[in-house]
């Protein structure tokens, strides 16, 4: 075969799941040499295509039309014994879950001699290997971690172990589906630099799974886009993504919140780009009520963490494990201000919203919610504050109790708190979901009928059932396609103007929340390490982490 | 609408439930046969047709015929009668040992889940110990001191059991304590009562409905090892265990008697463990792949 | 390691010790004068009161207490009424044959699981089909049943096994081990056989199989270390658990086919209220049970070094 056919050729594929057809007569090709990102939002088919070129489809799939070739050979016609020969030596891949990905009873050091199987060499010249790579990939203390456990390891870590057992394969092919998105951001840049440091040295060919648009742009030579099992449009990076041709490419582009240079009001939407609308500072300054004493108003608050100890440890007179998960954080609230938390997991910056809340007990410090110290009042005496403050959780389906029906919990607070009575609860409900953006017939459906974006909106619906002064919000944008981020951000920029919300969100998604926060308060390691309004902290950043985050996250592009 | 819809949706869903239950031949046969189980429990007395304590030496140990359905047994008594009657031993037993032990362990282990570490700790010693002991060994002798008799049977399967569904209680709650819907329910300010009973009680009385149905027949199978060694019931109570028994004496007279007392053992075996695993196919959401 | 085996331990011996208190207080709740009901009613009164000092039955609690845990450390159980000897050496007489039977019953279910294996991997096949419902109608029969099913077809229909004793010699013994075993064995291999294709199945799916088979590791290998090393821990603390259910089995089974051992003697016992030859094998038993589920967890932490961090 000839230097300049691709590398991959796919032609007409189709796959089904059952009646589902996941891939719809695809053809793409992927060149020598080239890194390829494959691009779609959840259900566009760019996994199935990524399991079927190392031939790891799940039991339920059926190829039921097409050809799929890897360098000239026909990869739908292959035997085990053909993909024992090619796996992990011509083609490797790196899965989407590096928590899961390592053989969890195995020491690291012998799942990278596993993955040595093919050579011959000696288990001490494949140690050694195996000990070159991890530090190629700047795994810290990597002699010690060979003989660790998996779950021994964070999980940056263990991504970096997945790659480097990729580099001591030296492939023709390297497959990574969604390697990055699990990521913080500043890890997920550090491991697109590895990735593209390992593309030039082995001069490999890479197919780069992923919906994140921005690290595509950063990283491939080369972008398919997909939706829905057909393929939208397919080019060069530096053509699509200045001058893309097809409509679903270019809503995906205009719709992507961190390719919007000016703050906006409003956020486009896929199939509503028309609602895009520039931030008005005026209005922003009318919005918040900063004459006042502030909504909320945290002081030194310090939260600790104790591990308990086990029989053995308490024998041997071992002390106790203290994290300190919130080191002496203030932090003030306008009414009518939308102040936006932000870290990296770890940071405490979840603990910290929980602790204002009073879920998470907190050493020291005071929390004042419009003029009542919330730490000194009891458990019973908190209750009423419950309903002018809600919270908002992470998991938009996991935050709904399973067995009860939307409507159900959506009106839940009016009958907790006691005041439901003589109100129409049915009526509320509806009204409530309406207010969302959501349709009466989701009053008797089920959180799991629901999509990830429809369940947000029945938590931001719960929220608002007791009418709050201030709603926090936990990571609101994680887990969603970029074009729900959109809708999402409308909603709540709306909801806060008709209703004078405060809201306080909890997130590392520096990309929406640069629209919609007046200010950003920074976290690191359980301490605010900088506050300001949004523009100052994007534009002038003080503080190391934060110039390290805002280049992470929103990279070069702001001036940082 | 709160209250109402919920009566509406927990009556609609035990239906559904009953529903999928039924919808594979295998699970509408095991539906039938628990059902006639628990039927006979209660009729079988006015439903058998012959006598089962009355003798008939002329008609001993026959096969089956028209006249006796599984044959008799060495004193002319009707085998089927004998095991119909025998149905309420069985099913008495059953429910009242199980429903016992279900509430003890679900009260228990719900204790155990929201107590300070070292109460819990110290309950789950007791309950690791208590699962120590081989149940017929135990049942021997506790037998052994206090006498035979139902309500020994009863106190010794309670004892046995309830540990495991105290633990598994306990499991479920202390994973559900973390969920985020908890967590949700919290923050709204809901109070622990109305916690346990709305929300967290309904996810975990499925898993232990399912413990329940596979534990029935273990009960079952205990008392009928216990009468089958004459230790259980006492005659001339038929009992499946005491039918087994006197099939075992004349098992070189006739086959018929041991193969009879075993088919309702076999059956309600069966039935239950069937029962058992479909409803947890059905209530198991994750399964839906 | 080390630190939760020793944890382990500690907690083992506990259960036992709880144990032991419990069948102590146990017996205090006979009704009765317990010299008067071992004796029966014709003892002359000085027997009684022999009986009575020999057993302590006139002491404070705590004394009786305190001689019943020293004995107990000491090795003695008590005395058999009938023939006076001490329990543990008749214990000791019948544990053979029991013990012959408990594990001759493990060997036969342990094969539950390359027939699960096998199932798991080629899925949908004819062998996991075939061997799904054969092993749910297995389960489905309780050991008294089967036991007495197969006496009929083997031994009296088709004469082909014994039903009757323990044999001399060793065929003799193997050909007498066969329908008891299989009587309470049959149940456990279809059990086990299920239970390792379910949890081989959802480990068959994970991540880390999926990435093992991307580097193209050899079957063989994923098989062993990446599959059934994952898989094998559930199977493991069921086996465990299964033991004192076997022993309660081994019971009905031993009477079933007049075979000797701790069942049979234990009936005997309670037929004849020997209580001191009761409560030590009850006591027995536990304490072979608990060892048995602390090696099936010390084998678990060995093969899944999650595990003692859940603890």
């Amino acid at each position: 075969m000839t230097e300049h056919t691709p590398l991959v050729e796919i032609n007409d594929l189709a796959i089904k799941f059952g009646a589902h057809t996941a891939v719809n007569n695809v053809t793409m090709d992927i060149g020598r040499g080239r890194i390829m990102g494959l691009v779609g939002e959840s259900g566009s088919g760019k996994s199935t295509i990524a399991n079927a070129i190392i031939g790891l489809l799940p039991h339920a799939a059926q190829i039921s039309n097409g050809s799929l070739r890897f360098d000239g050979r026909d990869l739908l016609s292959f035997t085990a014994q053909d993909w024992g020969k090619i796996r992990g030596k011509d083609v490797a891949y790196v899965s989407q879950d590096p928590m899961s990905a390592l053989n969890p009873v195995l020491r690291i050091g012998e799942q990278m001699l596993d993955i040595q199987h093919l050579s011959d060499q000696s288990n001490t010249e494949k140690l050694a290997n195996a000990l070159a790579a991890l530090e190629q990939v700047r795994m810290p203390q990597a002699q010690a971690r060979l003989s660790m456990y998996p779950h021994e390891l964070s999980g940056g870590q263990k991504q970096r172990v997945c790659i480097a057992m990729v580099i001591m394969a030296r492939p023709k092919l390297l497959i990574t589906d969604e390697a990055t998105t699990a990521l913080d951001a500043t890890l997920e840049v550090e491991i697109v630099r590895l990735l593209k440091e390992l593309q030039t040295d082995i001069g490999c060919t890479m197919l780069f799974v992923t919906h994140h648009l921005t690290v595509v742009e950063e990283l491939c030579d080369d972008v398919t886009v997909m939706y829905q099992g057909d393929i939208k449009e397919c080019g060069t990076v530096a053509d699509v993504f200045s001058n893309p041709s097809d409509t679903y490419t270019s809503n995906l582009l205009s719709c992507d919140p961190s390719r919007i240079e000016e703050k906006c009001r409003r956020l486009p939407i896929m199939f509503n780009l028309g609602l895009k609308e520039l931030a008005d500072p005026e209005t922003d300054r009318n919005r918040i009520n900063n004459t006042s004493r502030p909504l909320l108003s945290v002081r030194h608050l310090d939260v600790t963490f104790r591990k308990p100890r086990s029989l053995i440890d308490i024998l041997t007179g071992k002390p106790e494990q203290r994290v300190e998960a919130v080191k002496a954080a203030s932090l003030d609230i306008a009414p009518g201000e939308t102040v936006a938390l932000i870290g990296e997991s770890g940071s405490g910056k979840s603990t910290l919203a929980r602790a204002a809340f009073r879920l998470v007990p907190s050493e020291k410090g005071e929390i004042d919610f419009d003029g009542t110290d919330l730490l000194s009042i009891t458990n019973a005496e908190m209750r009423p504050f419950r309903n002018e403050m809600s919270l908002m959780m992470q998991d938009p389906i996991g935050s709904l109790s399973p067995r009860m029906r939307v409507g159900t919990s959506v009106i839940e607070p009016l009958i907790v708190s006691g005041k439901a009575s003589g109100l129409n609860l049915r009526d509320e409900a509806i009204r409530l979901l309406e207010l969302v953006g959501l349709s009466t017939d989701f009053v008797d459906r089920y959180p799991h009928e629901m999509s990830g974006g429809q369940a947000r909106r029945v938590g931001v619906a719960r929220a608002l059932a007791l009418r709050p002064k201030m709603i926090i919000a936990d990571e609101p944008t994680a887990g969603l396609d970029v074009s729900i981020q959109g809708e999402i951000f409308n909603l709540l920029a709306e909801l806060r103007e008709s209703m004078s919300l405060s809201i306080l969100i909890i997130t590392h998604n520096l990309h929406v929340v640069r629209h919609l926060a007046d200010r950003m308060v920074i976290m690191y390691h359980g301490e605010i390490v900088e506050t300001g309004t949004t523009e100052n902290v994007i534009r002038a950043p003080k503080h190391a982490y934060t110039k390290v985050l805002l280049e992470a996250n929103l990279h070069a592009k702001y001036g940082v | 609408m709160a209250q109402g819809a919920n009566k509406h949706t927990r009556l609609t869903r035990v239906r559904n439930v009953i529903r999928k239950l039924c919808s594979t031949p295998l699970g509408l046969i095991s539906v039938i046969v628990v059902t006639a189980f628990f039927v006979v429990g209660i009729t079988g007395d006015w439903i058998a047709p012959y006598d089962p304590i009355k003798l008939d030496i002329r008609a001993k140990l026959q096969g089956p015929t028209a006249a006796h359905w599984l044959g008799t047994d060495q004193v002319g008594r009707d085998v089927f009668s004998r095991l119909l009657v025998g149905t309420k031993v069985a099913s008495y037993l059953a429910v009242t040992a199980v429903s016992i032990s279900l509430t003890i362990g679900i009260f228990l282990g719900m204790i155990a889940a929201f107590t300070s570490r070292w109460v819990d700790w110290s309950m789950l010693l007791i309950f690791d110990t208590v699962r120590s002991f081989p149940i017929l060994m135990f049942a021997l002798a506790v037998i052994a001191l206090f006498g035979p008799s139902v309500n020994t049977i009863i106190g010794i399967v309670v004892i046995s059991t309830f540990p495991s569904y105290a633990r598994l209680v306990r499991t479920q709650v202390l994973s559900l304590r973390n969920a985020e819907y908890i967590e949700a329910q919290r923050a709204m300010g809901a109070s622990l009562p109305r916690i346990l009973m709305r929300h967290i009680f309904p996810n975990v009385i499925g898993p232990v409905m399912i413990v329940a149905s596979m534990d029935i027949p273990l009960v079952i199978g205990v008392e009928a090892g216990l009468s089958f060694l004459g230790l259980g019931v006492r005659p001339p109570t038929p009992s499946w265990g005491t039918i087994l028994n006197d099939g075992f004496s004349f098992i070189r007279n006739t086959p018929w008697i041991v193969v009879s007392a075993g088919l309702p053992l076999i059956l309600t075996t069966v039935a239950f463990t069937t029962l058992g695993e479909r409803l947890r196919d059905i209530l198991d959401p994750k399964l839906r792949r | 390691m080390l630190a939760y085996a020793i944890q382990r331990i500690i907690v083992s011996i506990l259960i036992i010790i709880l144990a032991v208190t419990a069948l102590f207080v146990m017996i205090q709740f006979v009704p009765g004068d317990p010299a008067n009901v071992m004796l029966g009613p014709r003892a002359t009164p000085e027997l009684k009161e022999a009986l009575r000092e020999r057993l302590h039955l006139n002491d404070a609690f705590i004394v009786q207490v305190y001689y019943f845990f020293t004995g107990l450390l000491q090795g003695d159980l008590g005395v058999d009424l009938t023939s006076n000897r001490p329990v543990l050496g008749i214990l000791i007489e019948q544990v053979p044959y029991t013990a012959s039977l408990v594990a001759s019953t493990l060997l036969v279910t342990l094969l539950g699981i390359p027939i699960g294996t096998y199932a798991a991997v080629h899925r949908d096949g004819f062998f996991d089909q075939a061997s799904g419902v054969v092993s749910v109608s297995l389960i489905a029969v309780p050991p008294i049943v089967i036991g007495l099913y197969l006496i009929l077809f083997f031994s009296v229909s088709l004469q082909l096994l014994p039903a009757i004793g323990a044999g001399e010699g060793f065929w003799e013994i193997l050909l007498h081990l066969v329908l008891p075993t299989l009587a309470i064995g049959l149940t456990w291999i279809g059990y086990v056989s299920r239970l390792v294709r379910a949890s081989m199945i959802e480990v068959l799916g994970q991540n880390h199989v999926k990435t093992a088979r991307a580097f193209g590791i050899p079957n063989q290998r994923i098989l062993r270390a990446y599959v059934l090393r994952v898989a094998l821990p559930a199977t493991i603390t069921v086996l465990g658990v299964s033991i004192g259910f076997i022993l309660s089995s081994a019971v009905i089974v031993e009477i079933v086919f007049s075979r000797p051992g701790i069942g049979k003697l234990m009936y005997d016992a309670v037929i004849s209220r020997n209580y001191p030859v009761v409560m030590g094998t009850v006591l027995a038993s536990t304490v072979f049970i608990v060892t048995a589920t602390t090696i099936s967890d010390l084998l678990n932490v060995m093969l899944d070094p999650r595990t003692k961090d859940e603890n």
